[in-house]
C-alpha cells in the first residue's frame, strides 16, 4: 500500500456517518442545549446555528465538535448589555445544566450528572451579538487575551475552510493534534494548513502533509495567521505563542523521523476496522495475556 | 531537588524508552514536574484496540511514588465505578499497597505504562463495550483496603490486619513485639520472616497510610465486606517465592 492509499484509508476510518453513536449524541444534545438557551433566554430574539467541523467538513471521529453559535440582534439588550454580559449569562444559563468551561470566545460544555460527570459532549456554545441589521458580522467577547472583543463572520470561517482545497490534510492534521495532545486551536490549526499549503494543493496528500509537518519542524517560529473574518483586527498572535511554536516544532520533528524510519503507518497506527463481536473477543484476548491489576479508589 | 535533575540519567533513559514505545506520548516538564501527555493505546499483538487522550503527572521523587493519572479527552465519566475520583479526575489505576506485584520499585517506566496502566485502559474498554471488568476490582475506600489484606494476610480479623500494618509501618519492628498474629508468640518466634517478605513489598508510607484508613473505618469495614478466608492467598504465594 503507497503512503497516500494508506492515509486514504486512515481519512475513511475516521469517517462519522449520521447513524453513528458519536453524531446520534452530538444531535440530542444539540436539541437539549438549544433549548436550555432558548428557556433561559425567553424574551430575546435570538439567532442560534450550528457549525463546527460537520460543517466545515472536517469531522474525525477522534476530533468532532458542534459550535452553536447564539446571537443576538444588535441594540438587544435583554441577554446583558455588554458582550460580556451576554457571555456570562450565557455561561450562567447552561451551568445549570452542564458543567461549563470557559475557552476563549466559546463555552465547552461538559456532563455535571452523576453518570456523565466530566464527559466531554464535543459542544461549544458561541454566545455573540450581531454587529448590525444585515445579521452577518458578530461581536463575540473574548475571556482570555488583552483583547475582550472579537468581529468574526460565522459564513467567512465556513467558507475558507470548505473551500480551502485541502480539507483531507487539515483533517489529518487535526488528528495529529489529537493524538499528540498539541494545545493548539483547531481554527488556529485549519488557517496554519491552508496558509502552509496555499500553493501545494494539487500535490498527493502524503506530499501535502510532509510538506506541511516540515514547514512546522523549520519554520514555525515565523509561523503567523489571519482570521479571515476580520484579517487586520483579530489578533490570533496569541494564540500561537512561543511554547506552542516549539512544541510544534519539536513534535513535527518527531513525526518526520517516524515517517522517515518506519513510513506513515508508525504515525497513525494499523487501520483495522472490526465488529462488535470481534472486537470483543480481541479483547477478552488482550485482558488474557495483559497484567491482572485491579483499579481502586481510595474514597468510598 | 526534583528527580529529574536529581537524576538526568533517569530521566534521559526513561524518557528514550517511553518516547520510542509510545510515539504519541511527550515528556513536558510545567511548575517542576514532569508530565507525559498524548494518546495512549490499548494494544493486543502490536493492533490498537482503542486510544485514549491522557495525562500521567509523575511525581517530584518519581519513581518511588505512584505517578498520578487522567484521562483527559472527556471520555471516561468521573465516576467512582469507572475508578475515576469525581472530584479530582484522578484515575485509580491500582492500590498502592500492590505495587510491588504490579510495578515492583526499581522497574522502568514504561514498565508502569505497559504493565498496570494498560490494564487499566483496557478494562475501560472493555467495560464501555458492556463487559465485566477482565481483572475484577478492588472496592472503594477502606472496603478496598481490607479486601486486599484479607487476600495477601488470609484473614478476615481488622484487629490482624491492623497489626500487621503497624509492624510494616513502624520504622524498626522489634523481636520481642507481639505477633501480628495474636496467637500471643513473640515476633522473633512467629511470623518474623513474613513481616521481613512483607516490609520488603510494601511501602511504610503506603503500609502507614492504609493502616490509618481501616483504623478510620474500623469494624464497619469488615460489615461492608464479605468475610471469608481464602484458601490461596497472595501472602502464601509470595512466601513461596
Amino acid at each position: 500500500m503507497t503512503a497516500d492509499e494508506y492515509l486514504k484509508e486512515v481519512l475513511v476510518s475516521q469517517d462519522l456517518g449520521d447513524d453513528s453513536d458519536e453524531m446520534k449524541a452530538l444531535q440530542k444534545h444539540r436539541a437539549e442545549v438549544e433549548k436550555v438557551i432558548r428557556d433561559s433566554f425567553e424574551e430575546t430574539a435570538l439567532t442560534i446555528r450550528y457549525a463546527g467541523s460537520k460543517a466545515k467538513g472536517t469531522m474525525d471521529k477522534e476530533s468532532y465538535d458542534l459550535d452553536i453559535v447564539s446571537y443576538v440582534c444588535s441594540g438587544d439588550d435583554t441577554a446583558g448589555e455588554t458582550l460580556e454580559a451576554i457571555y456570562e449569562n450565557h455561561k450562567k444559563a447552561l451551568a445549570k445544566s452542564y458543567f461549563v468551561e470557559p475557552k476563549g470566545s466559546a463555552l465547552r460544555l461538559k456532563g455535571c450528572g452523576p453518570d456523565d460527570l466530566g464527559v466531554d459532549f464535543h459542544i461549544d456554545v458561541v454566545p455573540g451579538r450581531f454587529t448590525d441589521e444585515t445579521k452577518t458580522d458578530a461581536y463575540l467577547f473574548q475571556s482570555n487575551g488583552d483583547k475582550k472583543r472579537l468581529k468574526t463572520n460565522l459564513d467567512v470561517h465556513l467558507d475558507h475552510v470548505r473551500d480551502s482545497g485541502v480539507i483531507d490534510a487539515i483533517r489529518l492534521a487535526k488528528l495529529w493534534k489529537v493524538r499528540n495532545c498539541i494545545p493548539i486551536r483547531t481554527f488556529v490549526l485549519e488557517l496554519a494548513v491552508i496558509k502552509l499549503l496555499e500553493d501545494h494543493k494539487k500535490k498527493s496528500i502524503s506530499a501535502q502533509m510532509e510538506l506541511f509537518l516540515t514547514e512546522l519542524r523549520d519554520h514555525s517560529a515565523d509561523l503567523c495567521v489571519e482570521d479571515p473574518a476580520n484579517p487586520h483586527g483579530n489578533d490570533l498572535s496569541q494564540c500561537l505563542d512561543d511554547t506552542l511554536k516549539n512544541q510544534l516544532s519539536n513534535v513535527a520533528k518527531r513525526t518526520l523521523q517516524q515517517i522517515e524510519t518506519s513510513g506513515w503507518e508508525a504515525v497513525f497506527g494499523k487501520i483495522e476496522k472490526l465488529e462488535k463481536a470481534a472486537r470483543i473477543e480481541i479483547l477478552r484476548s488482550a485482558g488474557a495475556a495483559a497484567t491482572p491489576s485491579r483499579p481502586w479508589l481510595p474514597k468510598a | 531537588m526534583i528527580w529529574q535533575r536529581k537524576n538526568p540519567f533517569l530521566y534521559g533513559r526513561e524518557r528514550a524508552e517511553v518516547e520510542s514505545h509510545f510515539p504519541d506520548l511527550h515528556f513536558i516538564e510545567e511548575h517542576g514536574f514532569v508530565f507525559l501527555r498524548g494518546s495512549f493505546p490499548v494494544l493486543y499483538e502490536g493492533r490498537p484496540l482503542d486510544r485514549y487522550t491522557i495525562e500521567v503527572q509523575l511525581a517530584r521523587n518519581h519513581p518511588a511514588e505512584l505517578p498520578i493519572v487522567r484521562e483527559i479527552g472527556g471520555r471516561i465519566p468521573h465516576h467512582s465505578d469507572r475508578h475515576v475520583n469525581a472530584d479530582t479526575g484522578i484515575a485509580c489505576v491500582l492500590i498502592p499497597d500492590e505495587r510491588w506485584r504490579l510495578w515492583p520499585v526499581g522497574e522502568s517506566l514504561l514498565g508502569y505504562l505497559t504493565g498496570p496502566l494498560h490494564s487499566f485502559f483496557l478494562a475501560q474498554t472493555m467495560v464501555e463495550e458492556g463487559e465485566p471488568w477482565p481483572f475484577g476490582q478492588w472496592a472503594h475506600g477502606p472496603k478496598g483496603v481490607f479486601q486486599f489484606y484479607r487476600e495477601l494476610l488470609d484473614t478476615t480479623e481488622l484487629k490482624v490486619m491492623i497489626a500487621y500494618l503497624a509492624c510494616l509501618s513502624a520504622e524498626n519492628p522489634k523481636g520481642h513485639w507481639p505477633c501480628p498474629c495474636q496467637n500471643g508468640k513473640r515476633l522473633r518466634d512467629c511470623h518474623s520472616a513474613e513481616i521481613k517478605n512483607l516490609r520488603r513489598n510494601i511501602s511504610r508510607k503506603d503500609a502507614a497510610a492504609s493502616l490509618a484508613i481501616l483504623k478510620t473505618a474500623g469494624v464497619s469495614a469488615i460489615e461492608l465486606t464479605e468475610a471469608k478466608p481464602l484458601a490461596n492467598s497472595l501472602c502464601n504465594r509470595l512466601n513461596h517465592r
